[in-house]
């Protein structure tokens, strides 16, 4: 599936309409999108950084979409997730990108890391793991 | 400091939901329970975060992002004199489906202050009549005391507008 494709598909969820990000780049083991800064994403009441909660949905949303994307696939189930906040995430675009660790019938598990401006600096880390039945 | 009374716990809430921006505003939080040992906060149902066309289902990025923002109520509570926190790290259990249109509820606890790190655990159900567990979560975050904390830090911005 096209990065283009996943992005419309995407628009069926309210929450990822919620989110407002875009799938820039897919293929059977990663998935990579972009979120534009909002304030409705907003975490700390004094500075203009992202939620947390929203910086780990995000990456959730990604890790999601990368175990199983396709016309006709059932999203899969979140077990659980692990998420290493690393740096404030600033005013700006958030990039993530997902990598699947292992894929079995039953089990998916997900690493992902989030940046801004450097990739060698990422704001927030995650582990994410799917139940695929 | 000496141990805070309701009022001033009371106070501390009003606050945080008055000068909440961004997703907390979103969330429509409303705070049914503070105290030193824990917070509740009720969630109304929402279907901008569904994960389903249908809006059934609540997406479970939600779930984590309620659990981490009530952990900073709880936080801001049971602390003294925090003038900025930071979450380090957040693992949350999706126990079950969040399928219901009820409103959510969250409890959350600083279960363990140092001078530098606040151990928070919370658990989310939606206000119905089994009130089944639906994601629970534990988190940690770097505190930094200062002479001025975040509430009157906030007292004082508002004063001064």
């Amino acid at each position: 599936m096209t990065p283009d494709r996943a992005t419309q598909q995407l628009r069926k969820v309210p929450f990822f309409q919620f989110l407002d990000f875009a799938i820039t780049g897919l293929d059977e083991t990663h998935a990579v999108a972009t979120m534009p800064f909002a304030e409705r994403l907003v975490g700390n009441p004094i500075m203009e950084y992202y939620h947390g909660g929203i910086i780990a949905s995000f990456m959730e949303a990604v890790a999601a979409i990368c175990v199983s994307h396709g016309p006709d696939l059932q999203p899969p189930k979140p077990i659980n997730l692990t998420v290493d906040y690393l740096r404030p995430a600033v005013k700006g675009p958030l990039m993530t990108e997902a990598t699947v660790s292992r894929k079995g019938k039953r089990m998916a598990s997900v690493r992902t890391t989030c940046w801004q401006d450097d990739t060698s600096r990422p704001v927030a880390e995650g582990v994410y793991h799917f139940l695929m039945v | 400091m000496t141990q805070p009374d309701q009022k001033k716990l009371d106070q501390i809430a009003r606050m945080w939901s008055h000068r909440g921006r961004g997703l907390i505003t979103e969330m429509d939080l409303k705070i049914e329970k503070v105290a030193i040992d824990g917070v509740l906060v009720r969630m109304p149902f929402n279907p901008s975060f569904c994960a389903d066309e249908e809006k059934t289902l609540l997406h479970g990025g939600v779930l984590t992002a309620l659990l981490d923002s009530v952990f900073g109520l709880a936080n801001f509570v049971a602390i003294d004199g925090i003038s900025s926190m930071a979450t380090i790290d957040l693992r949350v259990d999706y126990l079950r489906p969040a399928r219901s249109q009820a409103d959510i509820m969250v409890r959350a606890e600083c279960f363990r202050q140092t001078r530098h790190i606040a151990f928070d655990s919370g658990s989310v159900w939606f206000d119905e009549s089994d009130q089944a567990e639906v994601a629970r979560g534990t988190a940690t975050f770097a505190l930094t005391r200062g002479e001025v904390s975040i509430f009157d830090a906030m007292t004082q911005s508002r004063v001064s507008k």
